[in-house]
């Protein structure tokens, strides 16, 4: 198990890079016009990457480490000015911010973008002004990208052809260029002409590259599947300053036309589209990998795509190069350019798009024309079962849970239909987004978002609303996916929910109020958390009444949405512990000797059993000590629990029922016996199922079709007979 | 430590005329094919594709140039001398390593490639080194090896380096090459380490491996030879600067340094008023024999400590000081760390306070359970996981132990509880203090902006920008509270209502949610008691545990 890194892309710049028979290499554009200058990279990164501070030196690895640490970081500030009050000499004193700070010459330019990061909504504000900052810079400089002559860096950007459709990863110091390089077939098509034989092909031409498209990204919706329903996207001016476009009004009139008037030679052969990165060095498998996966070669597959059908990658690039040419002679700076460019050039504007997006690890939204809009994201994890140390990188407000974990031996039923769906933004808002984005009909999906609730399972929402289950779950996977919700068990009063251990206090501040304005007549977000974070307590008892019942489940969302609590699960394994049965000799030690008539632990007047003590121990301490006991010295190993070549069954804990051994399956049988109420002993088999410690007792009601209540009887009996190892965690 | 991870070492020359050429390689046959009897009989890598990475413009020389082909990393350092004693005035080489694309440390190997480069460049510059064994290699195959391989060049000099750079990289991860009377390169590959997480005052910093054990001295760093003694666990940074008598900062510095190599773990302050609850990872406890043998290990009391046990015990090899220094520390009947710590060293100290307790517990009792765990000495898996599991929020340690005073004879508490926090199937519950008033005055000023500029504007002397506000908003570092701390009847207020002293202010910026009662506790160095007191008079406080 290990912990979900924070999310960072570490991304600096996308280039498209082509190589065509006229021009040669060239970088067409790259974005944002102004990227980190040399020096910023190449001197100050290479021993950063490598050294000491790993990552914290380097320039985008350090922004975002700043955040991943950001809880901590900002009490160090504290502490500083703490120690500084109670007498601590300020002189040797260099905060872990301050050397950040002067060892990085190059943070004028990237720290703007930090802020950023970190807050949304400033975005717009300082993107501004982070453009204008740069302005001053290095914005007449035509010939360098990213600190390398433009020459140099394209041509090594134009991988020979063994790179066709591979991943292109080339390092310069501790910055990566990965790229997906797409080339054209030796026959001069971009794509696998298929069915060549039936010429009046349009239709096979489109439905094959329809195909390609969907299986690259699994997103099909927006796909035209007829020549009807092409239209020129926005800006796209068909045969611009050159003949190939002229022939693209029909839509295999391209393909016809470079077949005839060009012979098959198309003018260019490759382009790649490179993503720059700068991930730090232990993570750099990693971030690269999700990189390259989720959004360059996705990326570069619709562009392929793109091309095929109109050679559109190619007529962009030449306005872009024109444009570029333009301005290099007048003398304009980069940044107005750019504006221009990606005001006329649509591909620049995906490009911007994209890169804006993802370098500040959101979703990019493209249309890329008027029916086909996909979006690219680098998959965040939404929760984690695991609470890092203060030794490890932090994910504040990351949602603590074992729900989500997937065990292996799970059977068959897809956890998905008891879960229920917790949208991470209301319904209104996001239905409207929604529609914004997509231009189909977004009223079926409208319907099934309005009709979420998180305290009901998809099941029982499908089954309520009439709809399909598999389309509840199609739409849920889907919300899932892109960040809009979070499958969540669903939330029940008579459930236990504690303040999460991983709740980032730091956005307290921005917390209460968002809550006081929508709760304003309950209790402030302070004292509920105050109440939830005492003695673990079903939230039933924090209600004051049943009107209030549905205003604090909507709070309890609301805290869920926030990653503010987390839901306390109870999960249990079968200890047979037992005298007198099967086994005579026991590893359980007593903790008193028979002979000596020791008072028992439950006479004492300070013991009080916890709901949570365990019974098991006393009944332990009545039987008599094997004599075999001495053969487990301290200094032996005890066997492990499964040994059955032992002399004797030691009564240990049942780590799995459904794999039990044969001693094991008669204890479990053995126990159930012992039950008197039928439905407790008819239940029991189907409990024992969730007792491995993996599964929360809590979800064995859904999964098994019973009601709770029926589940916490039995549980309750079981518990009772002492069988059981009990631990409460998230 | 060898993964044997290098596939291979390969040397490209650029010639003018005859282009780029690997001039040795190791193993041969690795990167060119090769009419060696011992060749590879396939290439790892297609030469002909990436020879414009192996020697590039000049702009990419003399910088670490890495590219993936073939499900293999090739790092490069390719590296162009100027000057005019060579034809076209430059002589160009790259010395590569090759290791499989999914090498995630990948970065060492780069490291070792980069200082090769810079070394042989200074080879070459001083001597030739490289281009004194190239005369007429670039004639004599004229004729036309298959990609230009030398073979049998057994005598060179730069192939014996590959050799054995190969070899002694791939199984000791180092090596040491004497080159001529006057140089010698040694490499070794350091693993790449994650940086290290800020060190805080309240963090407890414990010992992973025995720093006193180790011959040669452990720094040259004063601050660290200082402080090293007092590291054991129970010490937080803060006070271990105190009792060390070093600069706090210093001292954070250097414990982020031991962090850094692994050294050290962080705890939290322990104090029998803190609460702890099981994580997720304690089914791998309950699971797991081997981990609950070891915990039986750590925190079994090695001897009974009280002098009723020393009478009746018949173990010989107790020590008598050691029983008596217990006993002694045993007097100092509360169960309070702050105070505790300050006079009793690591194993005493929580056995020091179980017997304390237990004295209000049945005598009779206890001197059996001892006696059974005495003859046994050994905890029983089933204790420690009962104990651990009994464990939750919102359950002071101080209650747990009196709840489970019978299963916790013979056991350290302190590391019972410090086992569980370090495997991290325990986490300790914070404790945090919320004030509305400090919380809310800028709250409310970011969400209603509009409504009351008035407000603003003579608290902060300037009106505020929107832009300002929600990244102030977003900090929650003491710079932010005390810069937005814009009502000045509110601050007044609390100042009145917390006390009279002047301790009020520094005490009310903790109260905003982020700062730990450790962290409070430790920066106003006050008891957790009085800290508690002064934060519920503070008006209306809430307590969070997280």
């Amino acid at each position: 198990m290990s912990l979900p890194l924070p999310p960072a892309s570490t991304l600096h710049s996308i280039l498209l890079v082509t190589k065509s028979r006229s021009l040669g290499p060239r970088l067409v554009f790259h974005y944002p016009p102004l990227s980190p200058s040399a020096t910023a990279l190449a001197a100050d990164q290479a021993p950063a990457w490598f050294g000491y501070g790993t990552s914290t030196g380097s320039l985008d690895g350090s922004h975002d480490d700043s955040s991943d640490w950001d809880s901590s970081t900002d009490n160090d500030d504290d502490i500083e000015v703490g120690s500084r009050t109670s007498g601590g000499k300020g002189s040797g004193r260099t905060s872990y911010r301050d050397k950040d700070k002067h060892s990085r010459p190059g943070v004028g330019i990237w720290g703007r973008q930090e802020s950023i990061d970190e807050e949304d909504v400033e975005e717009h504000v300082e993107g501004k002004s982070d453009k204008e900052g740069k302005g001053q810079g290095g914005d007449y400089d035509w010939n360098t990208v990213l600190g390398f002559k433009i020459d140099a860096l394209e041509k090594l950007l134009c991988p020979s052809k063994a790179f066709n459709k591979r991943r292109f990863e080339l390092g310069v110091e501790g910055i990566v260029f990965v790229g997906a390089p797409m080339f054209v077939r030796d026959d001069g098509f971009w794509k696998k002409p298929r069915r060549r034989k039936d010429r009046p092909k349009e239709k096979a031409d489109e439905s094959v590259a329809n195909n390609n498209i969907q299986d690259s990204d699994g997103d099909g919706s927006g796909i035209p599947s007829t020549e009807a329903s092409f239209v020129y996207p926005e800006g796209f001016e068909p045969g611009y300053g050159h003949g190939l476009m002229s022939g693209a009004v029909s839509e295999a009139g391209s393909d016809t036309r470079s077949n005839s008037t060009t012979g098959n030679v198309p003018d260019m052969t490759m382009f790649n589209i490179v993503f720059v990165l700068n991930p730090p060095a232990l993570e750099y498998q990693l971030r690269v990998k999700e990189m390259y996966d989720n959004v360059t070669r996705k990326f570069a597959k619709v562009l392929k795509y793109e091309q095929a059908r109109y050679h559109y990658v190619w007529s962009e690039s030449k306005r872009i190069i024109d444009i570029k040419q333009r301005a290099k002679e007048m003398g304009e700076s980069l940044s107005v350019t750019w504006q221009q460019i990606v005001n006329t050039s649509p591909l620049a504007k995906w490009i911007a798009i994209l890169f804006d997006a993802i370098a500040s690890n959101k979703i990019a939204h493209i249309h890329f024309d008027r029916s086909f809009s996909t979006s690219f994201q680098i998959p965040q994890a939404d929760s984690t079962p695991y609470l890092p140390n203060a030794l490890e990188p932090q994910m504040p407000g990351l949602w603590l849970t074992t729900s989500n974990v997937v065990t292996e031996d799970d059977d068959g039923t897809p956890l998905t239909q008891h879960s229920a769906l917790l949208l991470l933004e209301d319904a209104e808002t996001l239905i409207k987004d929604l529609e914004s984005d997509s231009r189909g009909s977004t009223a079926p999906l409208a319907f099934y978002i309005r009709n979420i609730v998180p305290t009901k399972s998809l099941q029982k929402i499908s089954i309520k609303h009439n709809i399909l289950a598999q389309d509840m779950e199609y739409v849920a996977s889907h919300l899932v996916f892109w960040r809009r919700a979070r499958l969540i068990p669903p939330l029940h009063p008579r459930d236990t929910y504690i303040v999460s251990p991983n709740a980032d206090m730091s956005a307290l501040h921005a917390a209460i109020p968002a809550y006081a304005a929508r709760f304003p007549t309950l209790p402030s977000l302070p004292k509920i958390l105050s109440l939830l974070s005492g003695t673990p307590k079903p939230y039933r008892f924090f209600i004051p009444t049943n009107e209030h019942r549905e205003r604090y489940m909507e709070i309890l969302a609301w805290l869920m949405r926030g990653g503010w609590v987390t839901q306390l699960r109870t999960f249990a394994w079968v200890r047979p512990n037992d005298a007198g049965s099967t086994s005579s000799n026991r590893t359980t030690i007593p903790l008193h000797r028979p002979s000596s008539p020791s008072p028992l632990p439950q006479g004492k007047p300070h013991h009080r059993p916890s709901p949570l003590h365990l019974k098991p121990s006393e009944e332990a301490t009545r039987s008599p000590l094997s004599p075999t006991h001495n053969v487990f010295s301290p200094a032996l190993p005890s066997p492990p629990p499964h040994t059955t070549t032992h002399a004797g069954f030691a009564p240990s804990i049942v780590l799995s029922p459904q794999k039990a051994n044969a001693l094991e399956s008669r204890w479990l049988e053995k126990i159930g016996a012992t039950f008197e109420d039928s439905e407790v002993r008819d239940f029991w088999p189907k409990l024992l199922r969730h007792l491995d410690g993996k599964h929360a007792v809590e979800d064995v009601g859904a999964q098994e079709g019973v009601k709770r209540g029926v589940v916490w009887r039995v549980w309750g009996a079981v518990r009772e007979g002492g069988w059981l190892v009990v631990v409460r965690h998230w | 430590m060898p993964t044997r991870s290098i596939k291979a070492i390969f040397f490209t020359r650029f010639h003018h005329e005859k282009g780029s050429r690997v001039l040795h390689q190791v193993p041969e046959g690795s990167i060119t094919p090769s009419s060696s009897p011992s060749a590879l009989s396939n290439p790892l890598l297609p030469f002909s594709s990436i020879t414009s990475y192996l020697i590039p413009t000049q702009q990419f020389c003399d910088r670490l140039l890495t590219f993936c082909v073939n499900h293999y990393r090739v790092i490069g350092y390719p590296v162009c001398i100027r000057e005019g004693r060579y034809s076209r005035n430059e002589f160009r080489f790259n010395f590569a390593v090759v290791v499989e694309e999914g090498v995630a440390d990948w970065a060492c190997y780069g490291e070792v490639v980069r200082k090769l480069g810079g070394l042989l460049r200074g080879l070459e510059e001083q001597g030739g080194f490289l281009s004194r064994e190239e005369e007429g290699i670039w004639e004599d195959d004229a004729e036309g090896l298959e990609g230009g391989v030398l073979v049998g060049d057994v005598g060179s000099k730069v192939y014996a380096l590959c050799e054995v750079v190969l070899e002694d990289l791939n199984n000791y991860a180092e090596c040491m090459i004497p080159i001529d009377e006057s140089n010698t390169i040694n490499l070794k590959l350091f693993p790449t380490h994650a940086p290290p997480p800020p060190i805080h005052p309240h963090h407890v910093p414990l010992l992973t491996i025995s720093l006193s054990s180790l011959t040669t001295p452990l720094s040259s760093d004063l601050t660290l030879t200082r402080i090293v003694p007092f590291i054991n666990g129970i010490h937080s940074v803060s006070h271990i600067s105190l009792l060390a008598d070093t600069d706090l900062s210093l001292t954070r510095k250097a414990v982020q340094h031991l962090v850094y190599y692994g050294c050290v773990v962080l705890l939290d302050i322990f104090s029998f008023s803190a609460i702890y609850a099981p994580t997720a990872e304690i089914g791998g406890f309950i699971t797991d024999v081997r981990a609950q043998e070891e915990c039986a290990r750590y925190v079994r009391v090695p001897r009974m400590l009280d002098r009723r046990q020393v009478k009746m015990g018949s173990e010989s090899e107790k020590s008598r000081d050691r029983s008596s220094h217990s006993s002694h520390t045993s007097r100092d009947s509360e169960p309070d760390v702050e105070h505790e710590r300050k006079h009793s060293d690591a194993p005493s100290i929580s056995t020091a306070s179980i017997s304390s307790v237990s004295e209000h517990a049945g005598q009779e009792h206890r001197k059996s359970a001892t006696e059974v765990d005495m003859e046994q000495g050994k905890i029983s898996p089933e204790t420690l996981i009962m104990l651990y599991t009994s464990l939750r929020q919102g359950l002071h340690l101080r209650s747990w132990v009196l709840e489970n005073l019978a299963q916790l004879n013979g056991i350290d508490i302190r590391r019972l509880i410090t086992f569980g926090v370090i495997k991290g199937f325990l986490y300790r519950v914070h404790k945090y203090a919320v004030s509305p008033s400090v919380v809310n005055p800028l709250a409310t000023m970011t969400s209603t902006t509009p409504t009351r500029p008035s407000d603003q504007v003579t608290l902060r002397g300037a009106p505020p920008t929107t832009a300002m506000a929600p990244r102030l908003s977003h900090k929650p570092s003491i710079a932010s509270t005390a810069v937005t701390m814009p009502k000045a009847e509110e601050v007044a207020r609390l100042e009145s209502i917390a006390s009279e002293d002047r301790e009020a202010l520094p005490l009310v910026r903790f109260l905003d949610g982020v700062h730990s009662f450790d962290e409070i506790c430790t920066e106003l160095r006050m008891s957790e008691k009085d800290v508690e007191a002064k934060v519920r008079g503070a008006g209306e406080v809430q307590l969070l545990f997280r």
